[in-house]
């Protein structure tokens, strides 16, 4: 038995596409794992990162074809293995975790299940025996209650718990390998770090090796011994996380290191390049916003204000349950002075974005509530006219970029349909302003003619931007609008969103689970937690010396991404 | 639960009331029970007489009060053409319905789950191929033409299985069933064949398209991940999970089996309940149609109750939250 585990040798995995091209999922691509060793693989979407992980488990889907090298495990080529011959490797040699366990258990199976029938399928444990394992294995992933868990079904725990269940998965055989793809990315920041704790205590235990995918810079500092970087398939940088991190010696490392919005201090804007369109182009697109109603109500009051805002939400009963009651946002009050950021940070569950949805009138709150926006209540407008001037006003930019906007219509289109069905505009006129928003946006004006499916997820949030720009709004409310994109992608966008508000005075409500990006774009904060927001207050203050120990938690829970600290 | 229960019947008993008003106005546009049943040389007074009897010479809303009435105390009332009780007259008939529709279900399920599973793991397999294929026709093709083409199959050229009337019955809870003896059920393939093919290849196209949205899930690929049996991915993983969509469409395919088995039941002379419909719309019967329209009325009700109930079984995102 040799110290070396893993050997991936230029390995180059391709997919036939439907013009008989050839995309390259991961192209020439080499690295080593030693046993017990954590190795990190980093990268944004679509750089193969997972490709690796499913090579090594035979997982790749079927029209993938192994152009050049393959994987070697413990001497043995896994790349060219046949299906059967997998069953020795799969489980009991190398286990996988997945990016989200919500969705890696079945929905339909009680965890006991789950477990016990890995258990079965990798050990000699059968029936009784198994079933004391698993509850040994659930108790070494520091499960509360396993005896209990293992009849539960896997919507009825928390992601962390879901999480670990899916670690003792992985290791009841004792593989000599785990691959961790994405392993705490669909988690919370105060579960993740209990949870990375764990995988690292039950891989040191049985000296298992990880490869730990991931694109969370944060976590690879936390984690690993050593680091490849990749970019769309090809290997871009590898060495000791130390090295790296805190000096990358290749541009697009660099450029990776400098968009992690950071939570230590504020800066300007990310050193990516991006932005706002040139400026040439862009003046109509701002004469166009500039010349909306400069109507922001009295000097020195807030723009928006709200008190006792409550939202319960009832859940139907169905055959075998009754009816139940959650109390999604319990009695919130701010205040948001015009030109102003205010953040509104909090875990999944903390009923940040029902808070802005009620605020936008998508959600009716509880009775016994006050929103007063520009002085007005906005219960007192009466007239079709109010209402419609105040709607237009306060405008969204929603989390996902790929489901929010109508697939079947040009980006163009996209932006300007709402105007165009209130009748505001003509269709050339709709015509040309999509087309100075796009540009506004930084993105080419003849695009405005493109599907949306044509775009990537940062150029559609982009589009997302101008539609919500179109009705030249003096407030926008912000649900996550970088959640799901990446690193790089994700500097761009709050770079761009800095610039606009710059040039606009635009005032936002910035909702995000993030507190890094919060601290980067947000005047003020208040911090949420199960409906009740338990903190308000300056950036500089709340996320430098937090007064409640919530968000103290919340703090210390967030992977520190600190280059110099690290080297 | 039994908020749940009451909410449900409530919402069946305005159901039926508003289906038994509907079908009264609807019998009484349509024709004349008078003038149906009347022979040729009946006089004006005769007619009257005839009128009286039946209690259709009273304004129709008396005529639907005076039936509610009665349903509340359990009479549906009395057949104009027979002269019998309606609900004898309906439930001498419905087991043989029952019967083929039940088992015409049982055979769709057990063929064309199995079959929508296999093309939907096997995609670019010619089987798959030709099981679609016959799908896709077995679904299009009308169904009494299916019927006759079964006749010419098995009763004609292979002169294998019977094509007319329920052979030798078996007496069960006093009631006689087919299925229980040799000659009865080959009586009964036919026309559950006949019935069992729309299902067969609605089942089979459902099971197909379960299975290849169940089989790129995450949990899919996790559980060939853990190292774990084929077999066991596809009996355990993947089946539980295309059984919900199953249910629900089963629950009301049942009801329409049921309900509209009718052709089936001309074609192949089987004495069930969709004939009887048939002869009393066609004698403006009208005690016959209402009760019993009000009874599949009370029967999809049931079904669709039973559904929810399994749909809370098989998915426990349902049963807790």
């Amino acid at each position: 038995m040799t110290d070396q585990l893993v050997h991936v040798e230029n390995l180059t995995v391709a997919y036939p596409m439907a013009d008989g091209a050839v995309f390259r999922a991961i192209d020439g691509f080499s690295m080593a794992v030693k046993r017990g060793q954590i190795v990190g693989v980093v990268g944004e979407s679509g750089a193969g990162k997972s490709t690796i992980g499913k090579a090594t488990l035979g997982l790749l889907d079927e029209n993938a074809v192994i152009d050049t090298g393959g994987v070697m495990l413990d001497e043995v080529m896994v790349t060219r293995l046949e299906e059967h011959a997998f069953a020795d490797i799969r489980g009991s040699k190398v286990g996988y975790i997945y990016q989200n366990p919500m969705t890696a258990l079945n929905p339909v199976l009680t965890i006991g299940e789950q477990l016990i029938e890995a258990i079965e399928a990798n050990t000699n444990k059968r029936g009784q025996d198994a079933r004391a394992y698993a509850i040994d294995l659930l108790e070494q992933a520091e499960v509360p209650l396993p005896e209990e868990r293992l009849s539960k079904y896997p919507h009825q725990l928390s992601g962390g718990l879901c999480q670990r269940i899916v670690f003792a998965i992985a290791i009841s055989a004792k593989p000599d390998l785990i691959i961790a793809d994405e392993p705490t990315t669909a988690l919370d920041v105060t579960v993740q770090k209990a949870v990375l704790g764990t995988l690292v205590k039950l891989t040191r235990q049985e000296n298992i090796a990880i490869i730990l995918i991931t694109h969370d810079m944060g976590v690879v500092a936390e984690m690993c011994d050593y680091v490849y970087v990749l970019r769309h398939g090809k290997l871009v940088e590898e060495g000791s996380t130390a090295q790296v991190l805190s000096n990358p010696s290749e541009p697009y490392s660099r450029e990776l290191m400098a968009a992690i919005p950071r939570i230590d201090h504020k800066i300007e804007r990310f050193a990516v390049p991006g932005g706002l369109g040139k400026a040439e182009d862009r003046e109509r697109a701002i004469d166009y916003l500039m010349s909306r109603k400069a109507d922001a109500g009295v000097e020195g009051a807030p723009l928006l204000s709200v008190k006792n805002l409550s939202k319960t939400f009832t859940m139907k009963a169905t055959a075998l349950k009754a009816a139940t009651d959650f109390k999604a946002v319990s009695d919130i009050n701010f205040d948001v002075f015009p030109g102003e950021t205010l953040g509104i940070v909090g875990e999944s569950g903390s009923g940040k974005s029902t808070v802005g949805k009620m605020i936008l009138g998508l959600h009716k709150p509880d009775p016994g509530y006050e929103i007063t926006y520009k002085g007005h209540n906005i219960d007192d407008l009466t007239s079709k006219a109010q209402k419609l001037a105040h709607r237009q006003s306060l405008q969204c930019i929603f989390q996902d970029p790929y489901s929010s906007l109508n697939p079947r219509m040009t980006a163009g289109d996209n932006i300007t349909y709402a105007l165009r069905a209130h009748g505001v505009l003509s269709r050339a006129q709709a015509l040309e302003l999509s087309g100075d928003l796009m540009e506004l946006v930084g993105l080419p004006r003849a695009s405005a003619r493109k599907m949306p499916h044509a775009f990537s997820g940062g150029e559609r949030q982009r589009i997302g931007i101008a539609r919500a720009l179109s009705f030249r709004p003096d407030f926008i409310f912000c649900d996550e609008p970088t959640s799901a994109l990446d690193v790089t992608v994700q500097a761009e966008l709050l770079n761009l969103m800095k610039d606009l508000q710059d040039q606009l005075g635009l005032t936002l409500l910035f909702v995000s689970h993030d507190l890094a990006v919060v601290r980067q774009m947000c005047d003020r904060v208040m911090v949420m937690r199960s409906g009740e927001a338990v903190e308000i207050g300056a950036c500089d203050k709340v996320l430098v010396a937090p007064e409640h120990e919530y968000t103290l938690g919340l703090l210390a829970a967030m992977p520190r991404f600190r280059p110099e600290e690290v080297a | 639960m039994l908020s749940f229960v009451t909410k449900r019947l409530g919402q069946s008993a305005v159901l039926v009331l508003i289906m038994s008003a509907l079908v009264f106005v609807g019998m009484y546009v349509v024709s004349d029970p008078v003038a149906v049943l009347a022979g040729e040389d009946f006089t004006e007074e005769d007619r009257l007489a005839l009128a009286q009897e039946l209690g259709v010479d009273r304004p129709l809303f008396l005529q639907y009060l005076s039936f509610l009435g009665n349903v509340l105390q359990g009479d549906f009332g009395t057949s104009f053409v027979y002269n019998r009780p309606v609900m004898d007259l309906i439930l001498e008939r419905l087991p043989a319905t029952l019967e083929v529709a039940f088992f015409a279900m049982f055979i769709g399920l057990v063929v064309g789950i199995p079959l929508g599973v296999y093309s939907g793991l096997n995609q670019k397999k010619r089987s798959t191929k030709a099981i679609s294929f016959f799908t896709t026709v077995g679904y299009s093709i009308p169904n009494f033409w299916q019927g006759v083409l079964l006749i010419m199959l098995f009763s004609v050229w292979f002169k294998v299985l019977p094509a007319s009337g329920r052979g030798d019955t078996v007496d069960v809870f006093g009631v006689g069933w087919s299925v229980f003896s040799l000659d009865g059920l080959s009586h009964l393939m036919l026309p559950a064949l006949n019935l069992a093919i729309y299902t067969i290849c609605l089942q089979a196209r459902l099971a197909r398209s379960g299975t290849q949205e169940v089989m790129y899930q995450d949990y899919m690929t996790f559980a060939r991940a853990k190292g774990i049996s084929r077999e066991r991915i596809i009996r355990r993983h993947l089946v539980r999970n295309i059984l919900i969509p199953i249910v629900t469409i089963t629950g009301l395919q049942l009801g329409g089996l049921i309900a509209f088995a009718t052709v089936t039941e001309t074609v192949f002379s089987w004495p069930g309940i969709g004939k009887l419909l048939l002869d009393s719309i066609h004698n403006s019967d009208r005690p016959v149609v209402v009760a019993y329209l009000i009874l599949i009325t009370l029967m999809f009700v049931t079904i669709n109750f039973v559904v929810d109930v399994l749909y809370a079984l098989l998915d426990p995102r349902i049963r807790y939250t």
